[in-house]
C-alpha cells in the first residue's frame, strides 16, 4: 500500500512506455520497414500524449458510473500527474517531428494544413495546463485555476482533429475518443437527469 | 443498463477499429509482377523524389519520402506499373490519379 501512495510509483508507471522509445532512440533502431528512429517514434509519443490526456479527463466521469472505484480514486488524486505525462510525451512528439523534418522551411511549409496546424495548437494549449499542474499554482491561481484547466476541451478536440487528419485516418482515434465522448454524454445526461427530477412538484 | 453498454462500448471500440488504413486500394497483382522496392525507389529517385521509406498497404506500394517540390508525402503507386496514384501531405490530398 505504502507503494501505491509514493509519486515515485505513478511517476515511474507513466515514465514505462518511454523506456523503450528512449532505448530505440539511443541505439538509433530503424523501425520495421527501414523508418528513420525519429519517424518510427513519431507515432507512439504522439499516441500515448492523446492516451494520458484522455485518461486525466476521463477519471472524472468514470468516476460518476463507478463510485465506489478505489483505484479510479487512487487515480483521481493523481490526475495532474496524468496531464504532466500527457505533455511530456506530446513535448518528445514535437520535438521529434522537429528533428524528423529538418528545416523551417520544411516545418513552416506544411504548418497550415488542417492535420498539422491542430497539433501545434493542441501542444500550445498544453503549455499553460502543464505549467500550472502544481500545488505552487493551484493555490495561486484560485478559481482560476480551473478555469485554466478547462483549456483541455478545447486542446482535446484540437488533438482529435489533429490525429484524424494529418493521416486521412479515422480509425484510431475515434477508437481512442469514443469512450471519453460517451462518458462525458453520460455525465451531461446524468446532471440533466438529476436537475428534472427535482423539479418534478410533490 | 447504460452503464453496461457504456462498458461494452468502450472495450469494443479500440478492438474494432485498428488496422487497415483503407486510404488506397490497388488491383490485385501477383507477387512476381511488383517492382521490386530498389526499382521504385529508383523511379521515384529518377524523378527528383527522396524516397525514406515504403510498405504495402491495399495492395499498393505506400511510399513515404518527399517530393520534387520538397512535400513531405505518403504516396501510394500501381506495384507492377509504379503508376502515381495518389500523394498526400499530412492528410491534404495532392494528387489523385482520375480512374479509368
Amino acid at each position: 500500500m505504502t507503494i501505491l501512495n509514493s509519486r515515485y510509483f505513478i511517476w515511474l508507471l507513466l515514465a514505462l512506455p518511454a523506456v523503450p522509445m528512449a532505448i530505440a532512440l539511443t541505439d538509433g533502431t530503424q523501425g520495421p520497414y527501414g523508418q528513420p528512429v525519429a519517424e518510427m517514434l513519431l507515432h507512439p509519443t504522439g499516441e500515448f500524449a492523446a492516451r494520458f490526456m484522455i485518461a486525466a479527463m476521463i477519471v472524472s466521469p468514470l468516476r460518476s458510473v463507478f463510485p465506489r472505484s478505489r483505484l479510479l480514486l487512487w487515480l483521481a488524486a493523481r490526475r495532474r500527474y496524468l496531464g504532466i505525462a500527457a505533455f511530456s510525451y506530446a513535448l518528445a512528439h514535437t520535438a521529434l517531428y522537429i528533428v524528423d523534418m529538418q528545416s523551417a522551411a520544411a516545418i513552416l511549409g506544411e504548418f497550415w494544413i488542417l492535420g498539422i496546424w491542430t497539433g501545434w495548437f493542441a501542444f500550445l494549449l498544453f503549455i499553460p495546463l502543464a505549467t500550472t499542474s502544481n500545488d505552487w499554482a493551484v493555490r495561486r491561481l484560485g478559481r482560476r485555476w480551473n478555469v485554466i484547466q478547462r483549456c483541455i476541451y478545447i486542446a482535446a478536440l484540437a488533438t482529435l482533429v489533429h490525429w484524424i487528419f494529418v493521416h486521412n485516418n479515422i480509425g484510431p482515434a475515434l477508437a481512442h475518443f469514443v469512450p471519453l465522448v460517451a462518458l462525458e454524454f453520460y455525465r451531461i445526461w446524468r446532471y440533466v437527469a438529476a436537475n428534472n427530477t427535482r423539479r418534478i412538484p410533490v | 443498463m447504460i452503464r453496461y453498454m457504456l462498458i461494452a462500448a468502450a472495450v469494443a471500440a479500440p478492438l474494432s477499429m485498428a488496422n487497415a488504413t483503407g486510404r488506397m486500394t490497388c488491383e490485385a497483382v501477383e507477387r512476381a509482377k511488383w517492382l521490386t522496392e530498389e526499382a521504385m525507389t529508383k523511379k521515384l529517385t529518377a524523378q527528383g523524389w527522396q524516397v525514406r521509406f515504403m510498405k504495402e498497404d491495399g495492395g499498393c506500394w505506400e511510399v513515404y519520402g518527399t517530393t520534387p517540390d520538397g512535400q513531405r508525402v505518403e504516396a501510394y503507386f500501381h506495384p507492377a506499373t509504379g503508376e502515381k496514384l495518389l500523394v498526400a501531405q499530412r492528410g491534404k490530398i495532392l494528387f489523385r490519379a482520375e480512374k479509368n
